[in-house]
């Protein structure tokens, strides 16, 4: 029989950020076509930030994705400083680092431990598994806790962070709050560590082993971190990030309100925890570098599934950084929380990396308005990678129970720690 | 309520910090006995949209002709349906330029491409269906869930707060960010709630939980004192439609305040 098309859709991926779909079309020589539908409407956020105020865009933009909207403040108000021509005191910018690092730990967290873990565990929900495994939720919620109140003290709260303005910060907390916070952090490198163990030991599917372009920003300094100059390509090459145009181009897909991105012209192109390991390991120190060490097999450049025991490995790594992040600040106190800046017209890009990868924000400022706006998410930036890793999977298990199918290729999906809401954004062509 | 509540949570278009305000807090394992989840994809790969619950939370804004057809669905299926954040309540952020055309918008972004889904303005859920109780915030405050469920759970109603945030910053005693810093602070006109978050940390209220009724004094000496600090309509009108630009309101009233102010 010719032609004889079997779809097998997900028409909303649970336990993912934001709405979107799988589409598998199976004909009787394979699989067709497969499609990531990203159904969730568009927000328009570049268009609807020009011509207004910069406080007031710099407010507004971190509502593009609560799961990372300290990512997207503090690369936003990078871009705007940098476009203003102004640099933040070394101990501000380790204190915003540190706020970073809260998002950091509680996205990771939530990601592994309600988002991924479930899949692996058979549960459809994780709360359905607290009484079967109490630990694992009680590390799960201490980690997440900890990230929360990190961004409450440095950001006025976990999602949609108002404290961080032009020049600094609205408010620091003070030394004891942060020697707490340090303290509790010293706390939690355990839990950090068990839950690397954790997810050493589980199932990185082998149907999506592959060749797999890795970009990461390289770390300032040289330290593994979250902020840098350059965007670093597992194939060696290195731009700086004012070129990112030059090098990705994101195009409209008929399927999705989100643009997918490509490398060079035409490369499908990774970013997340997994890239930033594979370009940046030798920049780790402390006890995720020995993990890393011991465990270089598992981190494997070639399959996405790595990238969630690369977060976990992140969680090691960014617990014991902040703790230095936080001295650093503390040697220099009292901290003023922010300086005097004038905001003058000029263009500034900043690349940062979120929990979910590289966030990039082009900001052109004039007469104190936004002029000019560009953002491209991590999830935007993954998309088109996502789809042939899913294609992958759908390629090997076509002929299976279509539940297992799609339960398969919605497991590729999460190992990406998509945020989709925040794929939807909006980019000038 | 007898027996366990029917609960789903449903998003549209939005950022999720509500579903995620809601997944952090560590009460909900409190809330596991007395409800049974319905739907609610963000944790639940079980989830159905159109089975009948007690009680629909819906975050997000109506984005798209799907969501149109979604909301009347929960309406249908639902007893008690629950705005919940500034998305659903206000129509969010992304409602901000809605006075620009969609056509104008999509083509500042996506140029000529097109997408096979039916995009539209954002607008808040009240525009498609009837909403019985909203919970405001962008996010909303951890306590605003709790009081809501807390009520909604003992058969009760939850009442909304009629005064502006700037009594609570007074009451925690804050330095006014508006008279003290002329900073444009929206705190006079928005619905209290959060403790006065922002100003706490030296930050203007950028006006989040929406704003109170406006036939308050606090509107008028706003908007004497926004004038007096040098802001003009426009830019106060700007600054209101961050998380207002859909009520109706809003120009008239403050053009009408603006001609009291210059007498």
């Amino acid at each position: 029989m010719k032609n004889l098309y079997l779809p097998i859709t997900v028409d909303h991926i649970a336990r993912v950020e934001g709405k979107g779909g799988v589409e598998i079309v199976v004909g009787d020589d394979g699989v067709k076509e497969v499609k990531l539908n990203i159904i969730e409407g568009p927000r328009f956020f570049e268009a609807i930030t020009v011509g207004k105020k910069l406080d007031e865009a710099l407010a507004v933009y971190p509502r593009i994705c609560s799961f990372c909207s300290a990512a997207h403040k503090l690369t936003a108000v990078e871009a705007a400083e940098k476009a203003i021509g102004f640099t933040p005191r070394e101990e501000i910018q380790a204190l915003r680092e540190v706020l970073y690092i809260g998002d950091m730990i509680e996205s990771h967290a939530l990601h592994l431990y309600l988002l991924v873990l479930p899949d692996y565990l058979g549960y459809s929900n994780p709360l359905k598994m607290v009484d079967e495994y109490k630990k694992e939720i009680g590390i799960a919620l201490d980690l997440k806790n900890l990230g929360s109140w990190m961004m409450d003290e440095l950001g006025a709260r976990a999602i949609h962070q108002e404290n961080v303005v032009l020049g600094g910060f609205g408010k620091l907390p003070d030394k004891t709050t942060l020697e707490t916070m340090k303290k509790r952090l010293q706390e939690a490198l355990p839990k950090a560590e068990y839950t690397f163990e954790l997810f050493s030991k589980l199932e990185q599917y082998e149907e999506v082993e592959g060749p797999i372009i890795h970009l990461a920003v390289k770390p300032r300094g040289d330290v593994y971190g979250i902020y840098g100059d350059y965007i670093k390509v597992s194939d060696g090459f290195e731009f700086p990030v004012e070129d990112y145009k030059k090098h990705i181009v994101e195009k409209v897909v008929e399927h999705s309100f989100a643009k997918h991105s490509f490398y060079q012209g035409e490369k499908p192109f990774m970013v997340g925890a997994l890239p930033r390991l594979v370009n940046n390991a030798d920049t780790l120190y402390g006890r995720a570098r020995e993990l890393y060490e011991s465990h270089r097999d598992l981190l494997r450049p070639t399959n996405p599934f790595a990238n969630n025991l690369a977060q976990a490995l992140e969680l090691v790594y960014f617990t014991e950084r902040a703790i230095d992040l936080i001295d650093e600040a503390l040697a220099k106190w009292p901290v003023a929380p922010r300086d005097r800046v004038e905001v003058k017209n000029g263009f500034g890009v900043s690349s940062t990396e979120a929990p979910r990868g590289i966030v990039t924000y082009a900001l052109e400022v004039k007469d104190g308005r936004v002029a000019y706006a560009d953002i491209i998410t991590p999830t935007a930036y993954n998309f088109a990678m996502m789809e042939v890793h899913v294609r992958m999977m759908a390629e090997k298990h076509y002929n299976d129970d279509p539940e297992r199918l799609k339960y398969l290729t919605e497991m590729v999906v999460r190992a990406y720690d998509p945020c989709i809401s925040c794929s939807v954004h909006v980019a000038r062509l | 309520m007898e027996g366990k509540v029917r609960i789903g949570f449903y998003a549209l278009t939005s950022c999720y910090g509500c579903q995620l305000q809601l997944a952090m807090m560590d009460e909900i394992l409190q809330l596991l006995p007395h409800a049974e989840i319905v739907c609610w994809f963000m944790l639940e790969r079980d989830s159905y949209e159109d089975e009948p619950v007690d009680i629909a939370f819906i975050e997000g804004s109506v984005s798209t002709e799907e969501e149109v057809e979604l909301v009347k669905k929960i309406r249908e299926n639902a007893k008690i349906v629950v705005a919940v954040g500034s998305c659903a309540v206000h129509g969010g952020v992304q409602s901000w330029e809605k006075d620009k055309s969609l056509e104008e918008l999509w083509k500042t972004v996506y140029g000529d491409g097109k997408v096979k889904f039916e995009p539209k303005m954002a607008e808040p859920v009240e525009n498609y269906i009837k909403v019985d109780y909203r919970i405001y915030g962008c996010p909303p405050e951890k306590k605003d869930f709790l009081y809501a469920l807390g009520t909604f759970l003992v058969g009760s109603w939850p009442e909304d707060i009629d005064y502006p945030v700037c009594v609570e910053c007074r009451l925690n005693g804050h330095p006014c960010i508006l008279i003290e810093k002329g900073e444009p602070c929206l705190g006079p006109i928005t619905r209290a709630g959060c403790d006065a978050r922002c100003p706490g940390f030296g930050v203007a209220c950028i006006g989040c939980r929406g704003a109170i009724g406006y036939d308050v004094a606090w509107f008028d000496s706003l908007a004497k004192t926004f004038k007096e600090k040098g802001l003009t309509k426009e830019e106060i009108l700007q600054r209101m439609k961050m998380f207002n630009a859909h009520n109706p309101k809003l120009e008239e009233m403050v053009e009408k305040i603006f001609q009291g102010v210059e007498e």
